[in-house]
């Protein structure tokens, strides 16, 4: 671990969290690093701005996916920490950041800084994915993520009153698209049984599963047992 | 063919092409140089290695002067001075005094190669202590110690364990009155950046600039590497002073990517000094009587396709005495005047 305070401010913890171990933050940051993909996933950056001149995500908040290119290049762990602790998460995951002129991805960055912080079992994580226990839910369990019968009358006022029209026949609206697969309600479209036990086996073998572990203890008890279930009706052991 | 030869003044990159090319063209060339030896700044500097190719500047420069001397339509004048000129295009009187007599020199034409200098910190307007703390240093001092093969602290003797560069000192600055970029810092910086972290590789290195100017090749060459390979720190944001701290030197300044303010230590600074018009370049242009820009660089006559004719007919110039220039502007700029030195003073002949 370097022992200069690796930053270029005038206080001593620029990054904040002063009170977190630069241990343990540069450990986080040599996990970032050490991921396989990052090599590709940043070069260098000169500062062009195009990364935030297309992301949807800076337009709302104040988030820069230059400035998680620059702290990775810069390979400044006490900012890469402050940011994996509230930045990453304000990312939709658009990978509009692609357009980059030296071909770096600062979306793809963002992906394996989640990770850590999901396999760390950082606070933020939890927080960040603590709204979307359904869909987590809906994906690891379906394969497929908000479905039909998640337009409750009420649920999303925000997405205007056609929600409550629709929601009424919902069977029949569905039934009304041209493509059969979406003759579905309670998943997204239909899903064949071979591709759920694969999806299954690969939530499970990749890590995947108990990446969850950390972030939502009951939520991972719940699909581990629907996964284990299914896999063993196949007749298909871990 | 003329009999008058074709006068060269000054013996660095600029002026060894027009010599070379002139002398290969069939002319009788005279070379004049102030210094007692030729190859112009590059060797009077200590430079280690040319940018961007990082080939020793020894070598590279020396094999141009010995295939250069090898000419034998070449005279070559060291320890010279021009004094004075008479005489017209076709027929010019040049006084030029060497080893302490004047001689006048009779030519057809003239191409001044007087090159530049580096600008002297002493007079930037920031605060960066040049001339007060031993360990900020400019580029030409890290080129030689490069050269040596010996980076260290110049206040303790100690390896480096942080060092920046800060670009634009001298250039772009209303205030100094220098407006123009300088052109090769920014590659300079990067190159000299690369071979500090190849030679110290536990020395973290930074640059802060208020933009990076690789233009051509150099971005891939020089830049990209210097970022991708040799994990050089590049930090936008100009610095506004250096102050001791301890033993260490305080950078002061902006980190405009993050947005804030930055403070921080380092053991060596590094002033990206620009070009500046050499003595004997502003001297040059009085005695030859050609007109200087606003920065006192000759004044190129007829641009932007014209790069190498002056305001005088007869007399053309080459190099950093026209203006910012990197090496291989220098040699292009000194075969074009050579040429058309030649050239000129056949339309004479013929006339």
């Amino acid at each position: 671990m370097p022992t200069a305070t690796p930053a270029h401010y005038k206080n001593d913890s620029p990054a904040g969290f002063p009170d977190v171990d630069p241990g343990y933050k540069h450990r986080l940051f040599e996990q970032v690093m050490a991921d396989h993909r990052m090599p590709d996933y940043i070069y260098g950056c000169y500062e062009c701005g195009i990364c935030v001149a297309v992301c949807p995500s800076a337009r709302f908040y104040d988030f820069s996916p230059r400035r998680i290119a620059q702290a990775v290049a810069r390979q400044d762990f006490e900012l890469v920490f402050q940011q994996m602790q509230e930045d990453i998460w304000e990312c939709s995951q658009c990978f509009s950041c692609l357009r980059c002129p030296r071909g770096n991805n600062p979306g793809g960055i963002i992906t394996v800084m989640r990770e850590v912080a999901i396999n760390e079992g950082l606070a933020t994580a939890k927080q960040a994915l603590e709204g979307y226990s359904r869909i987590i839910y809906k994906i690891m369990s379906t394969g497929t993520q908000v479905s039909p019968d998640m337009l409750q009358p009420d649920a999303f006022p925000d997405w205007g009153p056609e929600v409550k029209d629709v929601s009424v026949n919902l069977d029949l609206w569905r039934r009304a698209l041209p493509p059969e697969t979406h003759h579905t309600t309670s998943t997204g479209w239909s899903v064949s049984e071979r591709t759920l036990i694969e999806l299954y086996l690969i939530w499970m073998q990749t890590g995947a599963l108990s990446m969850i572990k950390d972030v939502d203890e009951g939520l991972h008890m719940i699909l581990e047992e629907v996964m284990e279930e299914r896999l063993e009706e196949e007749g298909i052991e871990i | 063919m003329t009999d008058k030869p074709i006068v060269v003044i000054g013996g660095g990159p600029a002026g060894i092409s027009a010599a070379q090319t002139a002398c290969d063209l069939g002319a009788e060339v005279v070379l004049i140089e102030q210094r007692g030896f030729l190859g112009g700044t590059p060797i009077a500097e200590n430079y280690a290695s040319l940018t961007p190719h990082m080939r020793s500047a020894e070598e590279v420069v020396g094999a141009m002067v010995e295939r250069l001397t090898a000419s034998t339509s070449l005279e070559v004048l060291l320890d010279a001075e021009v004094t004075g000129l008479s005489g017209e295009a076709g027929a010019f009187a040049l006084d030029v005094a060497a080893g302490g007599a004047v001689r006048t020199v009779d030519c057809a034409s003239i191409v001044v190669a007087s090159g530049f200098r580096h600008f002297d910190p002493g007079r930037e307007t920031q605060m960066y202590g040049y001339y007060e703390y031993p360990d900020v240093i400019a580029l030409q001092d890290l080129e030689a110690m490069l050269k040596a093969g010996d980076v260290r602290r110049p206040s303790n003797g100690e390896t480096p364990k942080r060092l920046c560069f800060i670009q634009c000192v001298g250039s772009r600055d209303r205030h100094i009155g220098n407006e123009y970029c300088s052109k090769v810092c920014c590659g300079v910086a990067s190159k000299e950046a690369i071979e500090v972290r190849e030679a110290i590789p536990d020395c973290e290195v930074f640059i802060f600039y208020i933009d990076m100017r690789m233009y051509g090749y150099w971005e891939s060459q020089i830049y990209w590497p210097a970022q991708e390979r040799h994990h050089v720190q590049y930090v936008k944001g100009i610095v506004s002073e250096v102050l001791a701290k301890g033993d260490k030197l305080l950078v002061r300044g902006e980190d405009t990517t993050m947005g804030r303010p930055m403070e921080t230590l380092m053991d060596m600074v590094v002033l990206s000094v620009g070009m500046e018009p050499s003595a004997g370049t502003r001297k040059l242009a009085g005695i030859l009587g050609v007109e200087q820009n606003k920065y006192g660089f000759i004044q190129a006559a007829n641009p932007p396709l014209d790069t190498v004719s002056t305001s005088k007919p007869g007399i053309f110039a080459a190099g950093a005495a026209l203006g910012p220039a990197d090496l291989e502007d220098c040699a292009s700029s000194g075969a074009a005047a050579a040429a058309r030195a030649l050239s000129a003073a056949r339309m004479v002949i013929g006339a």
